[in-house]
């Protein structure tokens, strides 16, 4: 397995390692469902070191980098992120990802651990502009409402006006660092991009302030599921199109992009199924690969399903013929009927990630 | 590290015999694996089976697992403070985390269960 920069910092803690995508990454530390609740009353660090990241330098570099993926970054201004996807020739979502524009000629891309290497030939081949730096970069979240307050008090000036979905280059104690208002939480938060070498001195200065706490992989999950964002390589993968990932306003129908001719005659063959966010009525949960059904009849499977500790019922996303899709639609799921309701995004409508500052 | 006076099933159950009746719950090792328990589906009283029988279900943030019968007998008592704070079985997997009682046991197959040193062998032969 390969180690982030945080590895040892993980060790020494106690974290509970695992296997995520070839990487050690910490699933738990003090316990899933206590750093789930600490990181939406207060702020969690993530280490998310294992994620892709790519510098793409120059006006050309960027436009084509553009055509690769479904969003159109040429209205994005100087300063703000950018969700998309990037597809292979048949529509099927290779990955996730999220742009942020840092200057009129410079991008800087975050992508997934699971599918880098295919990632990196499509984003990098045939394009000198883009350079793939993930194994020299850690990215460390701090999320949750009290974020903001720590990164000031550790001198992260920048943080004092950054907004929602915008990112700059700023300087820490002589270092160069990537900020950005961001996250998959649903809450005010931040990530912090650097060069590796820094992360254990970044990771411990943070973790030091009085109400930070380390959050693993678990927790991550559950708050992602919450808030109803899919998990590359869960909710969707090659297989699967944008359309049936919930990533319809996400696509720029009148740019280029890979993929584009196959998801056209999906959204004319008009047949595609959606992924809808689910909820139970009780504590019982979800799970991944459950089928879902009306009455007697198949008519989906869920991509993603937890006990949502903030909402204290059943959560997830499920991916169900549009017939049966409509909001409030009652099925049941799994081999022992588990009921389930169709409802709105998001699950959790408590996340101060919007919040105005 | 495991309760001297329970007997074990290789499910991870635990059996106190009380006299007539026994107490059953999962093991401090089993909780531990799960993880945060979110959710536990008790029998009904009254329900009556055989050993290895399906008798409750245990779900964590992480997973869902069954919980059976580790002897025959029929349920008379379940740990309702379960359905409000399923965490018990965390806290405390041995005490306030029990799951249900047993009644009209079939002795016979408190023989087959582990004692806890042989339990303590066991676990540590599937923690490898």
């Amino acid at each position: 397995m390969q180690r982030t920069p945080l590895y040892d910092e993980h060790e020494k803690i106690g974290g509970k390692v695992v296997d995520f995508n070839g990487w050690a990454l910490p699933v738990q530390f003090s316990g899933i469902v206590k750093e789930h609740l600490h990181t939406r009353s207060a702020a969690s660090l993530f280490d998310c070191s294992h994620m892709g990241e790519y510098s793409i330098k120059g006006v050309e570099a960027i436009q084509k980098f553009s055509d690769l993926i479904i969003s159109d970054l040429t209205k994005v201004p100087i300063g703000r992120c950018r969700y998309g996807a990037i597809l292979d020739e048949s529509a099927g979502i290779l990955d996730d990802l999220i742009t942020f524009r840092m200057a009129e000629d410079e991008i800087y891309v975050v992508t997934n651990a699971g599918p880098i290497e295919s990632v990196t030939k499509q984003i990098c081949d045939d394009n000198d502009g883009a350079v793939h730096v993930s194994y020299e970069t850690a990215k460390i979240d701090i999320q949750g409402p009290k974020s903001r307050d720590h990164l000031l008090g550790l001198g992260f000036e920048a943080a004092t006006e950054l907004k929602y979905f915008n990112a700059t280059w700023t300087e820490w104690e002589g270092h160069k660092i990537l900020l950005a208002r961001t996250g998959y939480t649903g809450e005010l938060g931040y990530e912090l991009f650097m060069d590796n070498e820094l992360a254990p001195e970044v990771w411990n200065r943070i973790l030091e302030c009085e109400g930070v706490e380390p959050a693993g992989l678990g927790a991550r999950d559950t708050i992602r599921t919450e808030v109803c964002y899919g998990l590359s390589g869960q909710d969707f993968n090659t297989e699967i199109s944008p359309l049936e990932a919930a990533m319809e306003p996400f696509i720029a129908w009148d740019t280029e992009f890979i993929g584009k001719e196959k998801l056209e005659r999906i959204r004319e063959k008009d047949e595609y199924a959606v992924l809808v966010p689910i909820v139970t009525k009780s504590r019982r949960a979800p799970r991944h690969d459950f089928e879902v059904f009306h009455g007697e009849n198949k008519v989906g499977v869920v991509t993603s399903g937890t006990f949502g500790p903030s909402v204290e019922h059943g959560v997830g996303l499920a991916r169900i013929d549009r017939e049966f899709s409509k909001l409030g639609t009652q099925l049941t799921a799994g081999p022992k009927g588990l009921e389930i309701a169709i409802t709105e995004v998001p699950v959790y409508t408590q996340g101060t990630c919007r919040i105005k500052i | 590290m495991f309760p001297e006076n329970l007997k074990y099933t290789v499910e991870h159950e635990w059996v106190a015999v009380n006299g007539d009746t026994c107490t059953v719950g999962i093991t401090a090792f089993a909780a531990e694996q799960l993880g945060d328990i979110t959710y536990v589906e008790l029998p009904e009283t009254g329900l009556a089976g055989s050993q290895g029988d399906d008798a409750a279900t245990v779900e964590s943030v992480k997973a869902a697992s069954d919980v059976y019968l580790p002897i025959g007998g029929t349920v008379f008592e379940i740990n309702e403070a379960l359905e409000e704070k399923p965490e018990l079985v965390n806290e405390s997997p041995f005490d306030d985390g029990w799951f249900f009682k047993l009644e009209n046991v079939t002795s016979s197959d408190l023989d087959s269960l582990m004692d806890a040193d042989a339990y303590a062998a066991f676990v540590k032969e599937q923690d490898h």
